[in-house]
């Protein structure tokens, strides 16, 4: 509140007529908004309702990531053991392991994922003829709308080492085929090549959009100055669509521990579970598999800790350096 | 410095003809301002000069050169655009900068060059400043510094004080005007002003539907408009034009108005032209009013009347034609209310076809 607001609010306390007079005023002044505006809050109402329900709710059962969690006891009446689920979290070689594999696909997936749909947005930009832009858009669009499931299969297929493409190729060159999904090696150059191969594309969208609203009078400007193409994709468009390119980064950043789970599940197999093995496939199996519920509420609730932290972070060093920020 | 020429100059969309034959010749140090109506085909020229549009048909010669096929950056001209075209993430200094950046010029002359344009738009204080830290008339003062700092043979203005409030106008107006006395450079103005027209040009081309009306000195233009068009676009407020029918006077052709007698001047055209519909023009500032009928005026209504100061504005009707009178308010403020007519000066009154709206011919010059 400023100091006016305080100077105001404090006059009412001491007047309490006029304090009543101005409480009856604003639920007035509410009372007509709402008369005025109802259809908007109607068009909110599905939304916060969802909100509600599969993001609120839940939080309730979170209290079993410190309690000892009985089904047949419920939530509520579960004893309490304080942070001893966290205690054998870290103890745990393998939440430790999945934390690791977490942080390191994570961390490739965004230096290697995040530039391609910004360079895929600028190719597409500086495709002329609008027939070709428009097939091209679609082709690098369409696995976002095949299913996950779907696309795994098309990369078990595609790295089989008996009629695999890959291994056909790898044949012509005299070498023995190789059965990548059963080496933790090649585990993560697969997953994060069939992820950008299945978003790359749907994201380009975004910055596409973002590159539309530059003016078109700044790219006159720059062609009567002598500016190439290239000169002007590198001093025009990419530091006009930087603001987009920092708020996609914090949310990306906030996600980062929010690895594509059920890709990993469909690709993953023991052998892998080296490099492969991340929180969210960890919460997974010790939750819904071995039923450990309280013990994978422990896990889930560090994941989003992490993942707050990781916003908070990234919004404040962007607002700092580039005036650019979600809040 | 160089000249600019337009031979037949065309632009089509299609099958849709935009500008048709367009034929100019601007020279060397001059400033002609292109003023028309919205979509009249004045900023389809200027961007075809500049390259940024193809130009469909005719030949577009810059210094001798022809320039049709030629890439803007090689065509040597810098445009100021109407909505400054400032890159909101570079500060003043790198905005002016960055023609001279992206032609590879040393670190030394660009800094140079940044300095002196600064200095000449009095934008020194503000060269640390992004375009979002600026007002309307310092971001135009940058455009037009990036325009400047490379020392184009023709600067194009794409109507570059649109976007500004009246006052800041008046002010930027001059100072595109002081800068080019001062720098002396080529230049094609464009806008729909027609005061920016009057005050900053050279010479002045009117065009209307792709065409141009007429070409001439603002005060040519002015006095003697080829047609109703000019006549009408000219001038704040512009000329009267009331239809009339002619006759014989006794030294001269008279006009009859519906509310009396107007001596014409002696034009050829109007020899045995007794009985002939013709359209009249008289400016505003050349009707003078009178308070009580009398032969050679003519009578009409009084609707309103507009007090702007040391001026007034009469909005008249003859029988539901508009007429507007400008006149001085000092010590007539009472006869001003009791007009109830006006006369003209004959040399000071244009004739026009009824038809074809062109002025007729052997209009006499006064300047």
């Amino acid at each position: 509140m400023n100091g006016q607001g305080r100077i105001g609010t404090l006059r009412l306390l001491l007047n309490p007529p006029k304090a009543i007079a101005y409480l009856v005023g604003q639920r007035h002044a509410i009372k007509d908004h709402l008369a005025r505006e109802w259809r908007l809050y109607a068009m909110l109402l599905p939304t916060i309702v969802w909100l509600l329900v599969f993001l609120y709710k839940p939080m309730y059962g979170l209290q079993i990531a410190f309690k000892d969690y009985s089904i047949f006891k419920g939530v509520a009446n579960s004893p309490w053991i304080g942070f001893e689920h966290f205690e054998t979290l870290f103890s745990s070689d393998q939440f430790l392991r999945a934390l690791r594999n977490t942080i390191a696909i994570s961390f490739w997936s965004l230096l290697i994922g995040f530039p391609v749909p910004i360079l895929l947005a600028l190719m597409f930009n500086e495709i002329l003829n609008k027939k070709f832009k428009s097939t091209a858009q679609t082709i690098v669009y369409l696995p976002h709308f095949i299913s996950s499931v779907i696309i795994a299969g098309i990369v078990i297929t595609a790295f089989s080492p008996s009629a695999g493409i890959v291994n056909t190729i790898i044949g012509w060159f005299g070498l023995d085929p190789v059965y990548f999904l059963t080496k933790p090696e090649w585990f993560r150059p697969i997953f994060i090549g069939t992820t950008i191969w299945q978003e790359a594309g749907f994201q380009s969208i975004v910055y596409l959009a973002a590159i539309a609203g530059v003016s078109p009078t700044l790219y006159e400007s720059a062609v009567v100055d002598g500016a190439s193409r290239w000169q002007m994709m590198w001093k025009i468009t990419i530091p006009s669509i930087m603001p987009t390119i920092i708020i996609m980064l914090i949310i990306r950043i906030g996600n980062m521990l929010e690895v594509s789970f059920e890709m990993i599940i469909l690709l993953y197999q023991p052998s892998t579970y080296e490099t492969a093995d991340v929180v969210n496939t960890f919460i997974y199996r010790q939750g819904l598999q071995n039923g450990q519920y309280d013990f994978a509420a422990a896990a889930g609730l560090f994941n989003a800790v992490i993942a707050f932290i990781l916003v908070i972070g990234a919004n404040t060093i962007s607002k700092r350096y580039s005036r650019t920020s979600l809040w | 410095m160089s000249g600019v020429q337009l031979e037949g100059i065309t632009k089509s969309y299609g099958a849709l003809q935009v500008v048709h034959g367009i034929d100019l010749e601007v020279q060397e140090q001059e400033f002609v301002v292109l003023v028309g109506p919205s979509g009249c085909g004045k900023s389809t020229t200027l961007r075809m000069i500049a390259g940024l549009e193809e130009i469909s048909g005719g030949t577009l010669t810059i210094d001798g050169r022809a320039m049709n096929r030629i890439a803007p950056k090689d065509r040597d001209v810098a445009m100021v655009f109407q909505n400054y075209a400032l890159y909101p993430h570079l500060n003043v200094a790198e905005n002016i900068a960055f023609g001279l950046r992206i032609r590879k010029e040393s670190k030394e002359a660009i800094q140079a060059a940044v300095d002196e344009v600064g200095g000449i738009l009095g934008l020194t204080p503000y060269l640390d400043r992004k375009p979002s830290d600026l007002s309307g008339g310092q971001r135009q003062r940058v455009a037009m510094g990036r325009a400047i700092v490379r020392r184009p043979k023709v600067f194009l203005f794409d109507e570059p004080l649109s976007n500004l409030d009246a006052k800041l106008r008046t002010q930027m107006r001059a100072e595109i005007k002081r800068l080019h006395k001062r720098l002396g450079a080529t230049s094609i103005y464009v806008t729909h002003d027609q005061v920016e027209a009057m005050t900053l040009a050279d010479r002045i081309v009117v065009m209307n539907d792709g065409r141009i009306e007429q070409v001439g000195s603002p005060m040519e233009l002015f006095l003697n408009p080829a047609n109703s068009f000019v006549a009408g676009f000219l001038g704040a407020p512009p000329m009267n034009q009331i239809k009339a029918t002619i006759a014989d006077g006794a030294s001269s052709p008279v006009a009859n108005f519906p509310g009396g007698q107007l001596a014409l001047p002696p034009l050829p055209g109007l020899q045995n032209a007794v009985g002939r519909e013709v359209i009249v023009g008289i400016r505003p500032e050349y009707a003078q009013i009178v308070t009580e009928a009398q032969p050679g005026s003519v009578a009409c209504e009084l609707d309103l009347v507009e007090t702007l100061g040391s001026e007034a504005l009469l909005h008249m009707s003859i029988q539901d034609e508009p007429f507007v009178i400008r006149t001085e308010t000092l010590g007539a403020m009472d006869t001003l209310h009791a007009v109830t007519g006006f006369t003209a000066a004959p040399e000071l009154i244009k004739v026009f076809d009824a038809d074809t709206g062109m002025a007729l011919s052997g209009q006499i010059r006064v300047a």
